[in-house]
């Protein structure tokens, strides 16, 4: 059991803050992934954690103790690399052997050709070549052992990368974008199976990722980072339907949330100059947001909140999707509809759309969620 | 191909300059001294039997000799018989000029000798460059420390010294510490070689940092990484390195000259050449030839096996 805790991490290179005071808990077997656009600090915040990098304050504990000061190879994590960074002049099999031979063996031992004749040299290499063989095994790479990695495709090398980190039993396997080199196909392959691994190992991931769908398919919990922050820490389903911060929704999910300027005058929540609902209990305030999925606009008649003229649509076959360019807004919102409303969308058709307030995520001036003023708008529209 | 025909002229022209003086080197070493003289007998000489007036003048049978022979020739003078054995040392010292170049050249002068110290020099050399300039340029290509840039500064301003620049007070401090005719003084002023740290910091410049990494999360000391990681990864440009190294100290004739001044047994190669240089009854120019055509093999043997391993080449792709 290894819980790992990160304790107010700071990063600064220069002047430059790339970290700013990350603060999380991971419990022993989770799948974190932590997730955000290129630049936010994510994966110098894994480098961090496995002591490839110093933290310029703070502390990481792991397992109940503090690494600081703790070098890489000490900490007893194992790492993934986005350039799956495999020896070169190796075999496979050596390549997976090496962080048990670097663990187990001593100096003499491992010394080229006169090594294995040391005394008990033998035997490690008995079990180093037995453990190497479970690995590939678990990895269905076993008819892989003997080539090097220049004679391998991207897959197999990014297998080979997993068996030389899962070799060993670490406290936790750090993975850095492990799928971004590979092609779309496998990647959702292998996305399955690295879901699959942490089920079957029941350890604890820590995956580096700007893709939110890997994100959102694989973990457990979701860390959006923003500008060396984390925004929010919770479960896929809660990161998608319910955001703390405008960032995060509009981060999460694809295609990307419709935000619509609002402003709340009187009581009333307005949008393009209509009356959405009443709301109560709530200050005024210009210059809200409101954010709405496409899942949650519907096609509907004439008289509708949003009418636009329907500029662009994909057809993914199971769905469609609509882009509507509707007058006063600068960007065009974008519809989820089922492939029945196929006839409805084609381009220049004029629709309608609706929503129910209640699917709608309000956000302040200053991206926060709102949230006390959407159940009050709730309770409002239910009494009109 | 028909409009870059003059390209090629200019590249054969080009290599038939380089190529000439190679071409009478193995010429010169395969003819009599007399075809050298005279400009004769085209690539291999005619290759005559010619008699060797050094081995014949060796044998010139004395009077204790000729009164041994009598014997073998009743009847003759003792005057016939000095002839007949001086017809006999004539016929056993006759022989093809290549032989005889050859075999001069390795009889008149201790070469073995000579090229064994050759590559107990050279190789000691590349083998401590090799030790210095690998961790240097790990240094630094990879490690971030206070005054990188300017320790890397002063490695190229070193590239700019000429060695002949600071041949005399190195000298100097050799012979202070008594180190003159010694394989120390052959080796120990070329151990470090800022050029093939320059080299070997810019190849590893160009190894990915995640590898270097990655081996620290595999438990890798510093120390190992270079030698298990960073060596490994680095063959096709010690190869490179190599070539520079081993020709430039198997061919050098200025230090080793400075050095090396009373002991026969420290020569390296090239200075086996001057054996043959006869100050007042002239060159032996035929095996002189024949002692640079031995020295110039093993490097041509060893470029032909190193361009093989460049080709093949330890492919990086496995990072990529």
């Amino acid at each position: 059991m290894a819980d790992l805790h990160i304790d107010g991490v700071v990063k600064s290179f220069g002047e430059t803050q790339v970290l700013k005071g990350i603060s999380l808990d991971i419990r022993h077997g989770e799948f974190i992934a932590l997730v955000g656009p290129s630049g936010c600090g994510k994966s110098t915040l894994l480098r961090i954690i496995a002591g490839l990098e110093s933290q310029s304050a703070g502390d990481i504990v792991i397992a109940g103790r503090s690494v600081a000061g703790v070098r890489a190879a000490d900490r007893n994590l194992s790492m993934v690399f986005q350039s799956y960074a495999l020896y070169p002049h190796l075999s496979v099999a050596d390549n997976i052997a090496v962080p048990l031979r670097m663990r187990t063996m001593g100096a003499v031992q491992r010394l080229p050709l006169v090594g294995r004749w040391m005394p008990g040299a033998a035997e490690r290499n008995r079990e180093i070549d037995a453990e190497v063989r479970k690995a590939a095994s678990t990895l269905e790479i076993e008819t892989l052992l003997d080539r090097k990695p220049g004679q391998l495709s991207g897959g197999q090398r990014q297998r080979v990368a997993l068996g030389r980190a899962l070799v060993r039993d670490p406290a936790a396997f750090l993975l850095d974008e492990p799928l971004s080199n590979l092609d779309a196909k496998l990647r959702v392959q292998t996305r399955g199976e690295i879901a699959e691994l942490h089920r079957r190992l029941g350890a604890t991931f820590i995956y580096v990722t700007h893709d939110q769908v890997e994100a959102m398919t694989m973990s457990s919990r979701i860390a959006v980072m923003m500008e060396g922050q984390i925004l929010q820490c919770d479960a896929p389903d809660l990161v998608y339907e319910d955001p703390e911060d405008i960032r995060v929704a509009e981060f999460i999910g694809s295609p990307k949330i419709n935000i619509l300027p609002a402003e709340l005058n009187g009581g009333s929540l307005r949008v393009l100059d209509r009356d959405i609902a009443r709301l109560t209990r709530v200050a005024d305030q210009p210059g809200i947001r409101l954010g709405l999925r496409p899942e949650a606009l519907r096609l509907s008649g004439a008289d509708s909140v949003l009418t636009g003229v329907v500029a662009h649509h994909e057809n993914l076959g199971s769905e469609v999707f609509a882009q509507i360019e509707v007058p006063g807004l600068s960007e065009r919102v974008v519809l989820r509809a089922d492939p029945s409303a196929r006839r409805r969308l084609g381009l220049g058709a004029t629709v309608g759309l609706d929503f129910d307030i209640g699917d709608a995520l309000l956000f302040d001036t200053s991206g926060k969620r709102l949230r006390p003023v959407i159940e009050a708008a709730r309770a409002a529209h239910q009494v009109a | 191909m028909t409009r870059d025909w003059w390209k090629h002229l200019i590249l054969i022209l080009g290599a038939l300059v380089v190529i000439a003086p190679f071409y009478m080197m193995l010429s010169y070493s395969l003819k009599s001294p007399g075809e050298i003289d005279r400009g004769e007998g085209g690539f291999f000489g005619r290759q005559e039997m010619m008699i060797d007036e050094r081995c014949v003048a060796l044998r010139d049978p004395n009077r204790d000799e000729v009164a041994s022979a009598a014997k073998r020739f009743p009847g003759l003078t003792d005057r016939e018989i000095r002839d007949a054995l001086i017809t006999e040392a004539e016929a056993d010292c006759a022989m093809r000029p290549a032989v005889f170049n050859y075999t001069m050249a390795f009889t008149e002068a201790p070469l073995l000798r000579y090229l064994l110290n050759g590559v107990i020099v050279t190789v000691s050399i590349f083998v401590i460059q090799v030790l210095v300039a690998l961790p240097a340029a790990y240094a630094l290509a990879k490690l971030r420390f206070w005054g990188r840039e300017a320790v890397f500064s002063l490695v190229l301003f070193c590239l700019l010294i000429p060695v002949h620049a600071i041949a005399l007070p190195l000298y100097i401090m050799l012979a202070k510490l008594g180190l003159t005719n010694t394989y120390a003084a052959l080796v120990v002023p070329w151990t470090i070689s800022v050029f093939g740290i320059f080299l070997m910091r810019q190849f590893f410049m160009t190894v990915p940092d995640d590898l270097i990494d990655a081996a620290r999360m595999d438990g890798m000391t510093e120390f190992s990484i270079v030698w298990r990681v960073m060596l490994p990864t680095a063959v096709p440009a010690l190869l490179a390195f190599a070539i520079f190294s081993v020709v430039a100290h198997w061919n050098d004739y200025f230090w080793p000259r400075i050095v090396v001044t009373g002991s026969r047994e420290l020569f390296t190669p090239p200075l086996g050449l001057r054996e043959f240089k006869g100050d007042g009854d002239g060159s032996f120019f035929g095996p002189m030839m024949a002692t640079a055509t031995v020295i110039v093999c093993p490097l041509i043997v060893a470029f032909l096996l190193a361009q093989k391993r460049f080709i093949e080449g330890i492919t990086l792709s496995g990072m990529k």
